[in-house]
C-alpha cells in the first residue's frame, strides 16, 4: 500500500546494473592506453549504484523536499542565527571567474580573489574594533582552536608574552561545548567559571584568575541571550593578571554596528560568518571562522596572510617566522568568504547597524508576546529586563502537564516551524533566536503557533506527546539508533 | 540592502508591545562607553545591480585555471563537474538548512549524509565514515589525533611524500600536544618499508602514508602497513584520492585502519582552496572514537526507516573537554555535492575518469621524457601526476605558458618538494590530446 511517509529508496536500492547508457558520459579516450601492473589495481569495480540521470535528479529532489530550511520555514534555532541567505550571495559564489582559480596559481593571476579577501579582512577588523584578521579557520570551533594556538604562541615567545606556564583557560559554565573541546585540542586545561543570575560570577572569577591563566573565553551576549555589562571589569581582571580576553563571536549578530569587541577589552575573537554574515549553513556546513586580533598578536596568525602592496596589488605572505603555521590546507573557505563579502558590501554601515538592532528588537518582541505562557528566567517586560538577539524560556507550567521539551519541539514541526535549540544552556529550556530578517507577520504567526501548542498541552497532552503528526516521518527512535548503530547501507 | 523587513510602523508597534521607548533602550545592559557612536568605516551600501557589476569586475581580475589548459595539481585537481551536481547542490532546501538536529524536519539531509557515509566506506574499503570534515588536511589531522588518543602512544611517523599542505597542518596541530612528529625520508619518490622499520618503535601511534603521493607516485600501502602493524596497536593511516579509488587498490584492502583525504575531486570547484571536503573512514572498532557528525539508521513507531544524528555522546556539545574532537560544523553542502557526483557518475563513470587521467598522464609523461634534456624524476609508477626534471627553471616554463593559456604545472621548489628545475605536472580527464601536445611543444621550445 502507498505510504506517503515512507523514506525514498536509498540510492543503493535504485541500482540498475546494466543501463544502456551511462548517467554521465565522457568523450572517448583520445590517447593510446598505457600499461599498468595489475597488482596496483583494485580487485573490483567500486561498489556504487548505476542510476540514470533523471532518477538521480528525482532522488535528490525528493530528499530536498523532506528538509526544513530557511528558504521554506521559520527557523528560530537559538545560537545558530538562521537568517535569510540572499540569492545574490549564492550567485556571487558561483561566478566562474572566482571558482575557477586554483589555490596554487600565482598571486598575479588571483588578484580578484586576493582583493576580495583583503577587503573582507579589513571590514571584519573594523566591525570587531581590532587590528588584524586571519580568514583561514574553517568554522567557528576551528577559529577558537586557531585563536588558542595564537595565544599560546604569544605566551611562548620570549619577546611576546614570555610566560609559557600560562596554560589554563577559563570559560563560563554556560560556554559552548566547543570552547572546552578546543582547549583540549590545544593541550590547554579548561576551568569552568560559575554564573550568577545568568552573568559571570565576578567574585568567583577574581578568585580563579592566577598567574597560570592564559585567557578567558567569553561569549557576549552570552549563551542565555544576555549582554554581560560587566565585560569591562572582566577584561580588567584578566589584563591586570597578565591574561588575555577571548570573545567567542557566536552572538555577534546582536551587536554588529552597535558595539565593538575591541572597544570593550577583547584581545582576540572569532566570527562565525555562517551566523552573523549570512553565509548559508548548508545542512551543517561549510562555515568559516575568521579570527580578529589586536596588533600584538598579528605575528602569530596562520600563514598565508593576504597583504596589500604599495602599488595596490595584493599578495600572499608566507614569510612570518612567528606564525603558528597552517590550520588547514591552502587559504580557507574562500567561497564562503565571498558570500560574506557580498553581504557586508550590500549592507554598508547603516545596514550593519540595522541588522544588529533589528535582531534585538525581533527577539524582545517575541519574548514580550510569549512571556505570559512561556516562563522566562531572564526576560521581564514589567521589570524592563531585556534580552539581546535571543532568549530562553523554561516552560515549567507546560512541562508539568507531562509533556517534554521534545514533545513541544516535535509539535512545532507540524506547524512548519523549525524547533528552537533545546536544553541549552540550561536544562528544559528552549532557546529562541528569530534574527533580523523575519517580518512582523512571521513573528506574529510564531506567537500564535506557540500559544496554540500551549493550549493543546492543556487540552490534550497525549496528542502533543505523539507529535509530529504532519512531518515527513513520525517520531524516530533515536535511542535505538545509538544502541545499535547502523551507519552505512548493507544490502 | 540589509534584508530587514521590519518597517518603521512595525518598529513602533513592537516597541510599544515591549514597553520600551526605543531600540537603544533594549541595549540597557550595554554600558554607554562601549556603544559605537559613529558609523562603521565600511563602503556605503550597494544595490544588487551594483553588486553584480562589482563582483563581475573583481572576477575579471582573476585569470582562472579552468579557462586555460590546466596542469596544476598539488592537492587540487581540475576534474569535470557534471551540471547535475551544481543543480542539486543549489537547492535552497539543502543550502539554507542547518545541522540536522531535528530528525523529523531533516530527513532529506540525513538520508543524503547516510548515503554519503556509505559511499565513502566503499571508496576506502573500510567500515564506518562520518558526515564529512573541513578538508583533507584537517581530516588527516583528526585521524592522527584519533590514533594518539586510541593508542595512548606519542610518536607519529609521516611520510615525506605526504603533500606539504597536509604535513604542515599536522605539525601545527601537534605542536602543543604531548606528541612527537617524525618525518620519514623518501627514497626515489616513495617511502621504503626499510625506512619505516628504522623509525617505528613501541611508542608509535600511527604511520601516515599518502598514495598517490605528492609526486603522484603510487606507494606500496600493503607492505608499508604490514610494517606499521608489526608494533602492538600502531595504526596505519592512508591518505587517499577518491578518484584513484575508482581504479587503484583502496586503503582498507591494503590494511589501513583509517583513511582520510581531500574530497575536492568529487565535483567540487577549485574556489581558491575552499570550501572543500574532508573525507574520513575507519574500521569498525574505532567507531566510537570517530570525530564529527555521524548519521545512523533508525525507525519510527510504525517501523518506517528514517535517519538521525547518532553517537552524539562523542561530541563537544555533550562532552565538552572530553569530546573526541571540537568539530561542530562540517561541510554538509559539499558532502551533498560529492554524494550527487558519485551517484551521477556511477562506478563505471568514475572508473572512466580515473583511467583517462592515468592514460593521459602517461601519454604526456612518455612524450616529455623523450624530449632532449627532460626526464621523469622518479622511476616508480604514478597515477595522474608526475615530476619532471627540466633543463631550465620551472618558473621560466610557467612564465612561457602564460602567452599560450597553458598552466604547465607547479614549481617543486616553491612547493617545498624539490628544486627549481623540477616541475610537478597533473593531468585530468579534461585535458585533450591537443593540450597535451601543446605542453610538449612548449617544453621543447622552452629548453
Amino acid at each position: 500500500m502507498f505510504d506517503p511517509k515512507a523514506s525514498p529508496k536509498l540510492i543503493f536500492e535504485q541500482n540498475n546494473p546494466a543501463p544502456k547508457t551511462p548517467s554521465i558520459d565522457l568523450p572517448e579516450l583520445d590517447v593510446p592506453k598505457a600499461a599498468i601492473d595489475s597488482d596496483l589495481l583494485a580487485d573490483e569495480l567500486l561498489n556504487l549504484p548505476e542510476v540514470g540521470q533523471l532518477d538521480v535528479v528525482r532522488h535528490y529532489t525528493a530528499l530536498a523536499k523532506r528538509n526544513f530550511s530557511v528558504d521554506a520555514n521559520f527557523y528560530p534555532l537559538g545560537s545558530c542565527t538562521m537568517k535569510f541567505n540572499p540569492s545574490i550571495n549564492e550567485a556571487a559564489a558561483a561566478i566562474e571567474g572566482f571558482i575557477g582559480v586554483h589555490p596554487l596559481q600565482d598571486d598575479e593571476d588571483a588578484q580578484g580573489v586576493l582583493k576580495m579577501l583583503h577587503e573582507t579582512q579589513t571590514w571584519l577588523a573594523e566591525i570587531a574594533g581590532l587590528d588584524n584578521v586571519s580568514l583561514q579557520p574553517a568554522a567557528g570551533a576551528h577559529g577558537e582552536f586557531t585563536a588558542l594556538k595564537v595565544i599560546r604562541a604569544w605566551f611562548n615567545d620570549p619577546k611576546g608574552g614570555n610566560d609559557p606556564k600560562r596554560r589554563k583557560v577559563l570559560a563560563p559554565d554556560t560556554a559552548h561545548g566547543t570552547n572546552p573541546a578546543s582547549c583540549t585540542m590545544c593541550g590547554a586545561g579548561v576551568i569552568s567559571v560559575p554564573s550568577k543570575d545568568g552573568y559571570v560570577d565576578m567574585d568567583a572569577l577574581r578568585e580563579m584568575v592566577d598567574d597560570e591563566t592564559a585567557a578567558m573565553m567569553i561569549t557576549n551576549p552570552n549563551t542565555a541571550g544576555l549582554f554581560d555589562g560587566q565585560i569591562g571589569e572582566i577584561a580588567k581582571i584578566l589584563h591586570d593578571a597578565g591574561a588575555l580576553l577571548y570573545l567567542d563571536g557566536a552572538n555577534m549578530n546582536a551587536i554588529v554596528g552597535v558595539a565593538r569587541p575591541g572597544d570593550f577589552g577583547v584581545d582576540i575573537m572569532h566570527y562565525n560568518t555562517h551566523k552573523t554574515f549570512s553565509t548559508p549553513h548548508g545542512c551543517g556546513g561549510p562555515g568559516s571562522g575568521p579570527i580578529a586580533v589586536k596588533d600584538f598578536l598579528t605575528p602569530y596568525l596562520p600563514v598565508p596572510q593576504v597583504v596589500k602592496n604599495d602599488d595596490n596589488t595584493y599578495s600572499l605572505k608566507t614569510d612570518c617566522p612567528k606564525s603558528i603555521g597552517k590550520v588547514r590546507s591552502f587559504f580557507g573557505q574562500v567561497g564562503v568568504l565571498l558570500r560574506c563579502w557580498t553581504y557586508i558590501a550590500a549592507a554598508g554601515p547603516d545596514g550593519i547597524r540595522n541588522i544588529g538592532q533589528t535582531a534585538v528588537l525581533n527577539a524582545n518582541y517575541l519574548a514580550a508576546c510569549m512571556e505570559e505562557r512561556f516562563a522566562m528566567p531572564y526576560f521581564s517586560k514589567a521589570d524592563k529586563k531585556y534580552c539581546a538577539h535571543e532568549f530562553i524560556t523554561v516552560p515549567k507550567d507546560l512541562l508539568a502537564k507531562g509533556v517534554t521539551l521534545i514533545d513541544i519541539a516535535k509539535r512545532m514541526i507540524d506547524y512548519g516551524v523549525h524547533p528552537p535549540t533545546m536544553h541549552w544552556p540550561v536544562h528544559d529550556c528552549l532557546m529562541i533566536e528569530p534574527t533580523e530578517t523575519e517580518s512582523k507577520a512571521t513573528l506574529d504567526r510564531f506567537i500564535e503557533v506557540m500559544a496554540a501548542i500551549a493550549d493543546e498541552i492543556q487540552q490534550d497532552a497525549e496528542f502533543v506527546q505523539a507529535a509530529p503528526h504532519h512531518a515527513a516521518i513520525d517520531r524516530l527512535d533515536e535511542v535505538a539508533a545509538a544502541r545499535t548503530p547502523v551507519l552505512t547501507y548493507t544490502a | 540592502m540589509d534584508y530587514v523587513q521590519i518597517t518603521q510602523a512595525d518598529r513602533q508597534a513592537m516597541l510599544q508591545k515591549i514597553g520600551a521607548p526605543s531600540v537603544e533602550a533594549l541595549y540597557a545592559n550595554l554600558p554607554p562607553q562601549y556603544r559605537l557612536e559613529r558609523d562603521l568605516c565600511l563602503p556605503a551600501a550597494r544595490s544588487e545591480l551594483s553588486l553584480q557589476r562589482d563582483l563581475a569586475a573583481m572576477a575579471k581580475l582573476n585569470h582562472t585555471a579552468t579557462s586555460q589548459a590546466c596542469f596544476l595539481g598539488g592537492g587540487a585537481y581540475d576534474h569535470f563537474i557534471p551540471q547535475v551536481v551544481n543543480n542539486m547542490a543549489a537547492k535552497g532546501e539543502f543550502v539554507t538548512a542547518y545541522t540536522p538536529y531535528q530528525a523529523e524536519a531533516s530527513q532529506g539531509a540525513l538520508q543524503a549524509f547516510f548515503e554519503f557515509q556509505t559511499q565513502v566506506t566503499r571508496l576506502t574499503d573500510l567500515d564506518v565514515s562520518n558526515a564529512s570534515l573541513y578538508d583533507g588536511a584537517t581530516a588527516i589531522v583528526e585521524g592522527v589525533l584519533m590514533a594518539l588518543n586510541s593508542t595512548g602512544k606519542r610518536r607519529v611517523l609521516v611520510g615525506q611524500t605526504v603533500n606539504p599542505q597536509y604535513r604542515t597542518v599536522i605539525q601545527s596541530y601537534l605542536t602543543d600536544l604531548a606528541a612527537e612528529y617524525v618525518e620519514l625520508p623518501a627514497t626515489n619518490g616513495v617511502i621504503d618499508t626499510a625506512t619505516i622499520e628504522q623509525h617505528i618503535d613501541n611508542d608509535t601511534a600511527a604511520v601516515v602514508i599518502q598514495s598517490p603521493n605528492v609526486f603522484g607516485q603510487i606507494e606500496n600501502w600493503t607492505k608499508q602497513f604490514e610494517v606499521a602493524h608489526s608494533q602492538d596497536k600502531t595504526m596505519a593511516i592512508a591518505i587517499f584520492n577518491p578518484i584513484a579509488s575508482a581504479m587503484l587498490k583502496r586503503p582498507g584492502s591494503c590494511g589501513a585502519d583509517i583513511a582520510a583525504g581531500e574530497g575536492q575531486p568529487l565535483g567540487i570547484p577549485f574556489q581558491y582552496g575552499g570550501p572543500w571536503l574532508g573525507l574520513f573512514a575507519a574500521s569498525k572498532k574505532y567507531m566510537r572514537k570517530m570525530p564529527g557528525r555521524l548519521i545512523g539508521q533508525t525507525a519510527d513507531k510504525h517501523g518506517r526507516r528514517g535517519f538521525c544524528l547518532t553517537l552524539q555522546t562523542r561530541e563537544q556539545h555533550i562532552r565538552g573537554a572530553k569530546a573526541t574532537s571540537n568539530i561542530c560544523t562540517n561541510q554538509g553542502l559539499l558532502a551533498v555535492r560529492a554524494t550527487v557526483y558519485m551517484s551521477a557518475m556511477g562506478p563505471r563513470g568514475m572508473q572512466t575518469v580515473a583511467q583517462q587521467c592515468y592514460h593521459k598522464a602517461h601519454y604526456l609523461a612518455d612524450a616529455i621524457s623523450k624530449l632532449d634534456g627532460y626526464a621523469l624524476a622518479y622511476s616508480g609508477n604514478f597515477f595522474h601526476e608526475f615530476v619532471v626534471n627540466c633543463p631550465v627553471k620551472a618558473g621560466d616554463i610557467i612564465k612561457a605558458g602564460k602567452a599560450q593559456q597553458i598552466l604547465p604545472g607547479l614549481c617543486c621548489k616553491k612547493l617545498g618538494i624539490g628544486d627549481e628545475k623540477q616541475l610537478l605536472i597533473a593531468v585530468t580527464e579534461k585535458r585533450t590530446i591537443e593540450e597535451l601536445d601543446a605542453l610538449v611543444s612548449l617544453l621543447k621550445e622552452g629548453k
